[in-house]
């Protein structure tokens, strides 16, 4: 009886071994030809990182190169007695400024001058004239002022008509400058820093901004603003353009846009998009990638008059000194000269540090990483606001104010 | 003429009170009700969390000399973390762990350092937080204390001085050593040597070669590194120039260190009136260096 019903169950139990074991096989062949195509595409990669390892170019390490160098402008030499290809040399490298002075744009051609003119609106806003509140007014993150009255209660102050970069300077355009030797033409510096413009070398040793290399900036920088650079070279840069730093009124007034409400009082605008934070439209700490990023990103940040990255990414040199006022309103004592930095940066952590009102101080040597630039002309500097007021096409008008180039206008304040 | 009624017992209640509470900090015992511990001043919420969440927290000390911004970094660390989403953030356990950011936090908006930790430890901020990675299943739980420099260097120099610091260290599982990088830079060699002293100390409280303060890891936190060109480049190369003595120290005393560098303040003025002095105050905030040496330590404690 057992032995024959034994039979039976161990055939059952036989076949479903051999089941087994084929189901096994089959499952193993499958997960080891699986694990093998896993393993061999591992290795492939190990493989691959290994030779990026010993040819020294990690991915990380990649970004820390310099460019292939650009061919720069000033590369190309230029025949001084060809006027059209000095003038074409100038508009590529941004110095329609220069064009539209009084001296120069009386010898341009019209089609010349239109180019000029066209740069200019291309690539600067028109900022009108008017009276801008500038003063002291640090808030706490609830919104609430500082008790009892500033000593130092804030000014109005009438600006002149200008025109001011739509986007921060970036690592492009300053090359443009280095490549022109730019650190080497003295008349372009203040005479008190000659000393110290030797000093102003990349990371290799190079003139240049501080995190550059070779004289170059870094693979994939050529759109982010340009950042480590002092105050004396920012002006350097604008002044080889023909340009100058926006002062602070110049720059409050483009971010906050006030508009007169009655004689007396007028709005202005806490944000250039508005009166309320929206960290979305700026670079700040932990509304961004916590690193610079190129010039034309956050879009909707952008001011009523068309300048773009007032808030955020990097702070702004000014031509203005930095007074050091406390949340009180009470005088600072600083431990060296600074000047007045505007705007925030990507590592900016407080809403109340990143309005138009606000304003931080860095000393004029510092060369930091979140600090770059952007510039400022005056219209009456330029020949465009003459045919622009009267409607001529005079192309011998002159400048009749006589202020010197460059220079930003004297502050009207009233109190 | 009598009355039965039925009278509640409520002596049970009373139960609890014979009950003793055992400090987290120091282990001793303590009434239900207590606020601080009466050995240790350690604030006696610490032990009711434990019990009632049925974890044990480990504990991380932030230390350093008198002015070195520990306050400043603790307060910045916590709301970095806590502002951070799909990253590394924190969780405050209890309304007390939130006092030491909403303070730090509140003077630093208003453009001022805040105020000098007391030597008192009844009067210390003590932070109890969860730890959250997107990448770990199970959060971990912190306690960070904000001590008084002052109160650390009494008990580094007469050890049993402060019972709390005593305890705690003891049962740290790992440290964030402050240093001022400015004043290093500047020559003041009391950084330096505050922080040997330090170091020696953690190493002759727990000198088991396994689980003693040798293996246990340490980071070295060079404060107010914006204020030093190079010291962010490379935090360790500036210990070795500017505080030789320390980093041969680590080298030689503990397995498991790193040099870092921190920043809170882009740049700094200073204040002065009759009443408060001379006083340093910053002149915007941006943070930098503050979560990767805290990340650095959660490698080794999870």
């Amino acid at each position: 009886m057992v032995a024959a019903r034994i039979p039976p169950v161990l055939s059952a139990t036989a076949a479903l071994s051999t089941f087994n074991l084929l189901t096994g096989l089959f499952v193993s062949s499958l997960w080891l030809s699986g694990a093998g195509a896993v393993g061999g595409a591992y290795l492939l990669l190990r493989i691959a990182a290994m030779r990026r390892r010993k040819d020294g170019d990690t991915p990380e390490e990649e970004d820390q190169q310099p460019a292939v160098r650009p061919m720069a402008v000033a590369d190309r030499a230029v025949d001084p007695n060809d006027t059209d290809a000095l003038v074409a040399q100038f508009l590529a490298q941004g110095r329609f400024p220069l064009l539209l002075r009084k001296q120069v744009a009386g010898n341009l051609t019209p089609g010349q001058l239109e180019k000029a003119v066209e740069a200019l609106h291309e690539t600067m806003a028109l900022i009108p004239e008017g009276e801008v509140t500038v003063g002291p007014e640090w808030r706490d993150e609830e919104g609430e002022t500082g008790e009892g009255e500033p000593a130092v209660p804030p000014r109005v102050v009438r600006v002149q008509q200008l025109f001011l970069d739509r986007y921060p300077v970036t690592n492009r355009q300053y090359f443009e400058f280095v490549a022109a030797g730019g650190y080497e033409q003295m008349p372009l510096w203040d005479p008190a820093i000659w000393p110290a413009v030797l000093d102003f070398v990349d990371a290799t040793g190079e003139p240049g901004p501080r995190f550059w290399k070779c004289g170059c900036y870094l693979r994939g920088q050529e759109n982010l603003p340009v950042v480590g650079i002092s105050w004396y070279e920012a002006a350097a840069y604008a002044r080889w353009l023909g340009k100058r730093l926006p002062t602070d009124a110049e720059w409050i007034k483009a971010g906050s846009w006030p508009v007169a409400v009655s004689a007396t009082s007028r709005h202005q605008r806490k944000y250039p998009w508005g009166d309320v934070m929206d960290r979305s439209r700026a670079n700040l700490w932990g509304s961004g990638p916590e690193k610079t990023v190129a010039v034309d990103e956050f879009p909707t940040g952008v001011s009523v008059g068309g300048v773009y990255q007032l808030i955020g990414n990097v702070w702004e040199w000014t031509a203005s000194s930095f007074r050091g006022i406390d949340c009180h309103g009470d005088p600072l004592l600083l431990p060296t000269p600074m000047k007045s930095i505007r705007g925030g940066a990507f590592d900016t952590y407080f809403d109340n540090q990143a309005t138009c009102q606000f304003q931080s101080g860095e000393t004029l040597l510092a060369r930091k990483h979140n600090v770059g630039m952007r510039c400022a002309v005056g219209a009456c500097d330029l020949v465009l606001a003459r045919l622009v007021e009267t409607g001529e096409n005079d192309r011998s008008a002159s400048h009749e104010d006589g202020s010197a180039a460059g220079a930003p206008p004297a502050e009207e304040v009233q109190t | 003429m009598t009355k039965s009624v039925i009278q509640p017992l409520e002596s049970y209640r009373l139960a609890q009170y014979a009950l003793p509470i055992r400090c987290y900090i120091c282990e001793s015992e303590n009434t239900f009700d207590a606020e601080f511990c009466t050995h240790c001043l350690a604030p006696m919420a610490l032990a009711h969390q434990a019990n009632s969440q049925k974890v044990c927290p480990k504990m991380v000390a932030v230390l350093g000399p008198s002015a070195v911004g520990k306050t400043v970094y603790l307060g910045m660390l916590m709301d970095m973390l806590s502002r951070r989403a799909r990253k590394l953030h924190v969780l405050a356990r209890g309304a007390f762990s939130i006092t030491l950011q909403q303070t730090t936090l509140a003077a630093l908006a208003r453009g001022e350092f805040p105020e000098k930790t007391t030597n008192d430890p009844d009067h210390w901020n003590w932070v109890h937080c969860q730890i959250r990675h997107p990448r770990q299943r199970h959060p971990l739980e912190l306690i960070m204390p904000d001590m008084a420099g002052e109160a650390i260097f009494e008990e580094v120099n007469h050890p049993h001085a402060y019972r709390v610091i005593h305890s705690f260290l003891r049962k740290c599982t790992a440290a964030l050593v402050l240093i001022d990088a400015a004043r290093l830079r500047d020559g003041q060699r009391e950084q330096d040597y505050f922080t040997m002293k330090l170091l020696s100390y953690l190493r002759e409280l727990n000198d088991d070669p396994k689980r003693g303060w040798a293996r246990r890891p340490v980071a070295l936190v060079l404060t107010k590194a914006d204020q030093c060109d190079g010291c962010q480049d490379d935090p360790e190369a500036f210990a070795r120039a500017h505080a030789a003595g320390l980093w041969q120290q680590c080298r030689d005393r503990f397995r498991t260190y790193g040099f870092f560098a921190a920043g809170v303040a882009g740049a700094c003025a200073f204040r002065e009136n009759r009443f408060e002095g001379r006083r340093q105050v910053p002149l915007r905030i941006e943070p930098h260096g503050i979560i990767e040496p805290f990340e650095w330590l959660l490698k080794y404690l999870t």
